[in-house]
């Protein structure tokens, strides 16, 4: 992949970007500077702000399952619903033993900020807004206005959703199942908390938007589609389930709200509604945004496996078909969440669909573990989140197999099995994913290196507690634990200590992560050009990229991942010595 | 035991604790289906594991020498990697489909017992509408009640909530289904017959009144749809005992006319659900506590106070009040406390009501110094002719 400079940039009056500095050097006062950054409609920018809105997300809702977490150590409840009322504004009023409130609230907190606030937008909207563009060789998005709109209504949409949890009380948990959420004291507050769900689905429709037209449209000259990374793939795939199951949120509040204000019965059985048929709409909108969170964790995946092991991604094709016939099946098996409060004709079928959505996901893995093979294997840490993905992804997916089948699920749901599935997949896959592709992108981001050690101690904790914390869990589950409880009976003790002990494990690996990424922000060596010898387009640009991104539109005349054939930009040859090349004729 | 039996008679132990209760959840069931997903799925993961750790020392970067050519697309490796998990996976939908058909299907004749779950407690209530009058502490709940079922007989359990979903979960059963309200929904079940033999030490035997030894097993009832603030309380026993002892003691009338009206309403207390969030010590709960609450003046969020002058002016004021609680429990709302009480219009008969006000009055200092009754002396009355552990 080599820049030429086509003289058109010149023809067109535009001068090139020769003298341009990077995109983080402020060019005014302190003032003018948190203003530029407040208007600015620099993808990279705005990637950045979602990034740091993002982890404050993230950090809310690890505090709240922290204090689950600790409250579970004992079986009887630590905390007494005397503090209720005086820590979180109770509405109840002084009703005192509400015991279970408290947890409750903390509860629906964790879920609903975790879900739609953090994990949501978490690796489309930080490190897809300041990588696609980068990877597809274009200045910006498509929309770059509408892109910072869709950043404020987020934070607008997150600002409402914590307040009404915080103050009205909002103890539903994050699915809103009716009647429990359209009969309860909390009721105007449930009303508010799914309107900020459906705000930030507005800003999850700009941003998919944004990035299929972007897409589409600002390909570098010679990028087809099968020479695009997967990780743009995959953001491409995430972007389409995001507009079009999104409004279907939307139309569930204004019937939540038609039902409130008057009096039709929809779900409310009291109304003469059906209960069951808020299910079916929560989950045609919740369970496509399943994918939303784990199908740009797949494109981080897979390009950070061929960088890492200098290796061609095996299966180029699979992975990109794959991530389009899971989003296409992603819309077709909602029914899996009510296994136990449906029909049998219903669910047959979703059962079965179920099971198709397990096999693109199969392949996927193979592929990633035959990339591996004949590589050139380092073990920096985006490489070692890489291995700790395929560990705990396999497990989430494998444990989905009895989730899927209908007789073992109608044990397994609703108990602490379903957590931990679903912990393994969205955290052992999610932000697993993410950790590694923030580690391999850090360098590119914000020009600086991080203590490699460091970040390695911080990605083993990680490792170490998660699996202490959530491989419990199963059993919890398999042995009887219904999820969403205070209080338990004394045989799941044990359990639930090894589990909160892990979680504390889990904390320090965090720690760990932040004072690197703060001690490389203010300390960290400058950061070369193309640190791991990527072949990517962004990797092509200086480090942190300059603010439109390339001195000149860059042309594309090789694959994403041809390690084989090509030094990587910013790499001396002399440093990369290329295979013997492929007799004629061999097709590899 | 190093046989294959021995081996998945070790992994059930570690996943269930025990085996399937029921022969639709057993190793012909829903347990054989886990087992098969289980060596699956360690097949596949040791596998996966294998090949990556293997590459992961065998392909290390060594400086200076490139990492080989090697294909990066092999058809057909990927149809075959395709192809055998689609098959392992139609298995799994078809053994999980007719397991779930066992499950779903009622069986002809079974014994119907009628399952009422309402925030927070479980009731059950008999064909002949007897009700449990055993509880027990399970967890943080100190009133959990003991439902009887008869071993190795088809049971359906018809079941509905009063307010939000609930869940039917018993973990021994393996299965669970969401209770709905302004519906029946089924819940069937065979039982395997009760081990008489010692070899399950779940299996458990107290001697009745009459020297005959009862065998029982336990199984927990948890509610598995969260449903708000004591969802975690709402637990209860499932006791399977032997069809003869089930039917003899469903036939003991749980009261007859000779029962005193205050042990009548500490029955209602204890099985209806009302022990869920009313006390009887005084000590907070969701609602007020009954403790010395009958006869005494109290204020109302939604209607006018009750006075020490209106309390004296009608001696039956306090007993319409508590008569209106229990059918339109929104009526009167205490102050200090929110309507989270379903209506059980329908569900106490009227000397269960009344059973009720005199239980409410005897805790008041405010009463005419009547004692409540235990349940001791009603035992050796032979009022309630049963024994129990």
């Amino acid at each position: 992949m080599t820049t030429v400079d086509r003289g058109l940039d010149n023809l067109a009056g535009h001068a090139g970007h020769h003298d341009e500095g990077s995109y983080l050097t402020p060019k005014y006062g302190p003032i003018a500077t948190v203003w530029n950054w407040m208007t600015t409609v620099d993808h990279k920018k705005i990637g950045v702000m979602y990034l740091f809105a993002v982890l404050t997300m993230f950090f809310l809702g690890g505090v709240a399952a922290l204090a689950l977490r600790i409250e579970l150590f004992e079986p009887t409840r630590i905390v007494d619903g005397t503090l209720t009322g005086a820590a979180f504004g109770n509405v109840d009023g002084a009703s005192p033993a509400s015991v279970g409130n408290l947890y409750n609230r903390i509860m629906t907190m964790h879920g609903a900020v975790m879900v739609f606030m953090f994990i949501v937008p978490a690796i489309p909207a930080s490190l897809g807004n300041f990588f696609l563009p980068l990877m597809l060789g274009a200045k910006d998005v498509a929309f770059p206005k509408l892109n910072l709109f869709s950043w404020y209504v987020y934070v607008f949409g997150s600002l409402f959703g914590i307040a009404s949890i915080a103050m009205g009380g909002v103890d539903t948990g994050w699915t809103f199942y009716t009647p429990y959420s359209t009969t309860t004291a909390g009721q105007p507050q449930v009303i508010a908390m799914v309107l900020a769900a459906f705000i930030l689905g507005f800003s999850s429709i700009f941003t998919g938007l944004n990035f299929i037209v972007t897409t589409h449209k600002l390909r570098a000259p010679g990028m087809g589609w099968f020479d695009m990374p997967l990780f743009v793939w995959a953001v491409y795939a995430t972007s389409i389930i995001q507009v079009l199951a999104t409004p279907v949120i939307g139309i569930t509040l204004l019937l939540l709200v038609f039902e409130r204000v008057f009096q039709i019965g929809i779900f409310d059985p009291g109304l003469g509604g059906d209960p069951v048929l808020f299910q079916h709409f929560f989950w045609f909108y919740s369970h496509p945004v399943v994918y939303v969170m784990i199908l740009p964790a797949m494109g981080i995946i897979s390009d950070v496996i061929t960088v890492h092991s200098h290796k061609k991604i095996f299966g180029y094709r699979a992975i990109a078909f794959s991530s389009l016939a899971i989003a296409a099946i992603s819309f077709l098996v909602w029914g899996h969440h009510m296994f136990t409060s449906q029909g049998e004709l219903g669910a047959m079928i979703f059962s079965f669909l179920t099971f198709f959505v397990a096999i693109p996901t199969a392949v996927k893995v193979f592929n990633w573990i035959a990339t591996l093979y004949k590589g050139s294997i380092t073990f920096t840490t985006p490489m070692l989140y890489v291995f700790a993905f395929l560990f705990l992804f396999s497990i989430g997916g494998l444990t989905g197999l009895p989730l899927g089948a209908l007789s073992t699920d109608l044990h397994l749901h609703d108990s602490y099995f379903v957590v931990a599935h679903f912990h393994y997949v969205m955290f052992g896959g999610a932000v697993i994913a993410m950790l590694a592709g923030l580690h391999h992108w850090w360098p590119k981001m914000f020009g600086r290196m991080y203590n490699e050690n460091a970040a390695r101690v911080g990605c083993l904790l990680v490792f170490v507690g998660f699996n202490v914390t959530f491989f419990t869990q199963f059993f919890l589950g398999t042995r009887g634990m219904p999820r969403r409880y205070a209080s338990y009976i004394d045989e799941f003790q044990l359990l639930h200590q090894i589990s909160t002990i892990g979680s504390m494990i889990l904390l320090a690996g965090f720690l760990v992560h932040l004072f690197t990424f703060l001690h490389s922000l203010f300390m960290g060596p400058k950061a070369p050009q193309n640190p791991w010898g990527g072949l990517t387009l962004e990797w092509e640009t200086e480090t942190p990229p300059i603010e439109h991104n390339f001195h000149h539109e860059p042309v594309v005349n090789h694959g994403p991942y041809d390690f084989d054939e090509v030094v990587p930009p910013g790499w001396d040859p002399k440093d990369y010595p290329l295979p013997e090349p492929a007799p004629e004729g061999a097709s590899h | 035991m190093w046989t294959m039996a021995g081996i998945n008679d070790f992994f059930i132990r570690v996943f269930f604790r025990h085996h399937a209760d029921t022969p639709v959840g057993g190793l012909n069931g829903t347990d054989g289906l886990y087992l098969y997903i289980w060596w699956v799925s360690v097949f596949f993961f040791v596998l996966l594991m294998a090949i990556m750790v293997y590459c992961m020392v065998k392909y290390r970067r060594r400086p200076g020498k490139p990492a080989p050519r090697s294909p990066s697309h092999h058809t057909a490796l990927e149809i075959t990697w395709t192809v055998i998990p689609t098959l392992l996976l139609t298995v799994m939908f078809f053994w999980g489909f007719s397991a779930y058909l066992k499950i779903v299907i009622s069986p002809p004749d079974a014994e119907q017992i009628d399952v009422t779950a309402s925030k927070w407690s479980w009731a059950m209530e008999y064909p002949n509408g007897k009700t449990t009058t055993e509880f027990v502490t399970m967890g943080t709940n100190d009133n959990a009640p003991v439902f009887y079922v008869p071993a190795a007989t088809p049971v359906q359990l018809r079941m509905t909530s009063t307010d939000v979903l609930h869940a039917f979960w018993v973990p021994d059963f393996r299965y669970k289904f969401d209770v709905v309200p302004n519906r029946y929904v089924p819940f069937s079940f065979t039982t395997l017959p009760l081990d008489h033999t010692g070899a399950d030490p779940e299996v458990k035997s107290f001697i009745d009144k009459d020297g005959t030894e009862v065998f029982y097993k336990d199984h927990w009832l948890f509610c598995a749809e969260y449903c708000g603030d004591q969802h975690s309380e709402m637990q209860a026993i499932i006791r399977v005992v032997d069809p003869a002892y089930y039917r003899q003691w469903r036939d003991t009338p749980s009261y007859d006319e000779t029962t005193p009206p205050i042990d009548v309403g500490k029955l209602v207390w204890s099985g209806k659900g009302c022990a869920t969030c009313h006390s009887v010590d005084g000590s907070a709960g969701t609602g007020p506590t009954w403790l010395n609450a009958w006869g005494s003046p109290h204020t109302f969020t939604n209607a006018d106070p009750m006075t020490q002058a209106d309390i004296d002016a009608d001696s039956l004021l306090w007993d319409n009040y508590i008569r209106e609680s229990i059918l339109v429990p929104g009526a009167k709302i205490r102050e200090g406390f929110t309507n989270q009480m379903p209506s059980y219009d329908g569900r106490l008969t009227p000397v269960e009501i009344r059973g009720v006000i005199a239980y409410m009055r005897s805790l008041s200092d405010k009463n005419d110094g009547q004692e409540i009754q235990g349940f001791d002396e009603l035992n050796s009355d032979g009022a309630e002719g049963e024994g129990g552990p």
